[in-house]
């Protein structure tokens, strides 16, 4: 562990081998493009410019420390050299910022703000390339914003694996392509290019034009989508910039999920299942309680609950994977004496769906399997003879292979058809409406914030399942 | 500054407590021997107000200037300042589309946050692939700033002299200006922007 100086200052360098890595840890900021934590070093923005005294100015991302080194950070020459290396950058940028869904968290903006600030100085018109190249259905490539730092590149070939894509031609004319006839269809964690990115050249379809990033805001969330549990940002409106003219859903809308970097779980990463997480909560919500398809108060759905649970002589109920730390508990001191209790799947792999890998993604497409059978256990439903009573805590049951003739008492969460094949409906709240906790398949927990209204009518399973163990009649 | 406020206890019978803390004002009315008559008084006010109405009346039937009355909002007022920040308009390329790229810039800067803009994607227009779908104003909330005109980077809103017609019903949706009402404003010529010839063919 060698010991160098950084502006004068003395740092321990600690486990770090490059001068960059020294300095971003010791709180002293180098501008980088190409250099990714994550990734490996190709040194060609050039950008991540110091000053080591005696030696002049090299690259900090590719420089090895050594005892004694002396670096400066912000010298003069490294400013007029970085100014210049971005005065080159933005040779045939189109600076199209107005327009650019990366504008307000671009790494070239921020720079061109802090370290240039002029406008261009040539008079040859900037070079034109290819605007909306689409590289996967869900990615699109604007090559004139593209500085080539390489990144995504260096993405596929490392992290996924995919090597999708490659660098054509040379010079100005250089473009970032699929090799051969591939897209980024192949690769299941594509859209980590786009967050990578240092620049807005790769976008995300769906996001394309949907609002501002100033106008959003993210809410730390834990991804349902398997037993991996990668913690996400699910991004919204803010508050005070919520519509009031334009759609009113817009303002509580996800409009977009990027990775919660956790070395823990899942690193700076999340797979593109996790992306899709705001269409799969903005299916309809099921509001209101059903009594035998009859529409009732849920506090009348809740008593005839009782009344069924009351009744019941052998009652099983079958736990959702998807319910948090804190429900399975509440459920088991509630109703875990009452009902003989077995964990179910609630979501199994779709049709074309990368079912498991060596990154991220796992075979169990359920976030809190582990929680739910360290309380319940780990064994398969099954229904005795004298069964006269299912509890079904969330998705995942097929009503028709379930016994003949018994009641069935439904917690769900969506406008579905089943609803109201059960004796008693009562819809309870999805992730974003609520706080919880879940345990991932190696044992590490996770928390997630809600970033939505619960619906009137809809309750949370914490609360409900207390009120399931009480007396009917009791307030509810 | 406010006036002083003195401290008297009314109603005293009842309510021995009760402190009145109204503001006195400085035009107290006192009624002199004369006043207290009240007819002498309606007269003389209705002698001004009657003079005013007939002054009034004759000028309008005669056409000259200087009625006070306008006939608000059917009649323009003359008297706005030549540079008065009024109703936003919304221009136009050649073709008639909006010059707006959807760039938000307006509704970021703007202070009471009136205005929203849903932004639409053209692939087929590279050098506009952005455009509003939506562009809405609240005039009950706008405050005539006009710092959007001077945020927007594309000289794509502006204000003119007339004011908006804001004498509606409602709220919402009548004080709420959408693009097709923004867009209605298309001058023959516009000396303030020599137009670029339109781009042929895409990139």
């Amino acid at each position: 562990m060698p010991g160098i100086f950084i502006n004068g200052e003395p740092v321990d360098t600690g486990e770090h081998r490059t001068v960059l890595q020294v300095a971003l840890a010791n709180g002293f900021y180098v501008p980088h493009f190409c250099w990714h934590p994550e990734l490996s070093i190709v040194g060609n923005c050039r950008v991540c410019l110091v000053e080591q005294e005696g030696r002049g100015v090299g690259i900090a991302c590719n420089m090895p420390v050594y005892e004694g080194l002396s670096i400066q950070t912000d010298s003069e020459p490294v400013r007029v050299q970085r100014k210049a290396m971005l005065e080159f950058i933005l040779l045939n940028h189109p600076v199209d910022c107005g327009i650019c869904d990366k504008a307000g968290e671009c790494t070239l903006q921020d720079y061109h703000y802090t370290y240039n600030g002029e406008t261009a100085r040539s008079h040859d018109p900037k070079l034109r390339s290819t605007k909306f190249f689409p590289l996967s259905e869900r990615i699109i490539l604007d090559n004139e914003r593209c500085i080539l730092c390489s990144r995504c590149v260096r993405f596929t070939r490392e992290i996924s694996k995919s090597n999708v894509l490659g660098m054509e031609q040379r010079g100005d004319s250089m473009l970032v392509r699929p090799v051969e006839d591939r897209t980024l269809d192949d690769d299941p964690y594509s859209d980590n290019v786009i967050d990578i990115c240092p620049v807005g050249a790769l976008l995300s379809c769906s996001f394309q034009y949907q609002a501002r990033v100033w106008y959003l805001e993210p809410t730390p969330s834990v991804c349902p989508g398997c037993a991996r549990g990668c913690t996400v940002n699910l991004w919204h409106r803010k508050p005070e910039w919520r519509l009031n003219a334009l759609d009113r859903r817009e303002n509580t809308r996800i409009l977009r999920v990027t990775p919660l970097e956790n070395p823990r779980v899942n690193g700076p990463w999340i797979c593109n299942k996790g992306r899709d997480l705001g269409a799969l909560i903005d299916r309809p919500r099921a509001d209101r309680a059903l009594l035998k398809g009859r529409r009732v108060s849920t506090k009348e759905a809740i008593d005839a609950a009782r009344e069924l649970i009351l009744e019941a002589k052998s009652a099983v109920a079958l736990v959702s994977s998807w319910g948090s730390n804190e429900e399975l508990r509440a459920f088991r001191n509630a109703l875990g004496d009452t009902f003989t209790c077995f964990v179910k799947s609630d979501s199994e792999p779709a049709e074309n769906e990368v079912v498991e890998d060596d990154l991220l993604i796992r075979a169990d497409k359920n976030p809190n399997t582990r929680g739910a059978q360290s309380l319940f256990g780990t064994d398969a439903p099954k229904f005795a003879e004298d069964t006269d009573l299912i509890l079904i805590w969330g998705e995942g049951v097929d009503f028709g292979s379930l016994p003949r003739g018994v009641t069935v008492l439904f917690l769900g969460y969506w406008l579905l058809p089943e609803n109201g094949h059960a004796e008693v409906f009562i819809p309870i709240s999805v992730q974003t409406e609520r706080r919880g906790h879940y345990t991932n398949f190696e044992g590490v927990v996770s928390a997630f914030e809600p970033c939505q209204p619960r619906p009137d009518g809809v309750i949370d399973a914490e609360t409900l399942f207390p009120l399931l163990a009480a007396p009917p009649g009791s307030p509810a | 500054m406010s006036a002083p406020q003195r401290e008297r206890r009314v109603g005293a019978g009842n309510r021995p407590n009760v402190v009145d803390r109204r503001r006195k004002y400085w035009n107290e009315p006192k009624l002199g021997w004369w006043e207290s008559f009240y007819l002498f008084e309606v007269l003389r006010g209705l002698s001004i107000t009657g003079g005013v109405f007939l002054r009034n009346m004759k000028r309008w039937m005669t056409g000259k200037k200087g009625a006070l009355t306008a006939y608000y909002p059917e009649e323009i007022r003359a008297d706005y300042a030549a540079h008065n920040r009024g109703k936003h308009v919304l221009t136009q390329r050649p073709d008639g589309r909006p010059q707006c790229v959807a760039c938000n810039l307006c509704a970021t800067v703007c202070p009471a946050r009136v205005i929203e803009i849903q932004a639409g994607f053209d692939p087929d227009d590279p050098a506009h692939p952005k455009y509003p779908e939506r562009f809405e104003i609240d005039y009950s909330r706008c405050i005539f700033c006009g710092f959007c005109v001077e945020a927007c980077p594309e000289d794509a809103i502006r204000m003119v002299r007339q004011v908006p017609g804001l004498p509606v019903p409602d709220r919402h949706p009548g004080m709420w200006l959408g693009k097709e009402e923004l867009l209605n404003w298309q001058p023959a010529r516009d000396p303030a922007k020599p137009y670029p010839p339109k781009p042929k063919g895409g990139a």
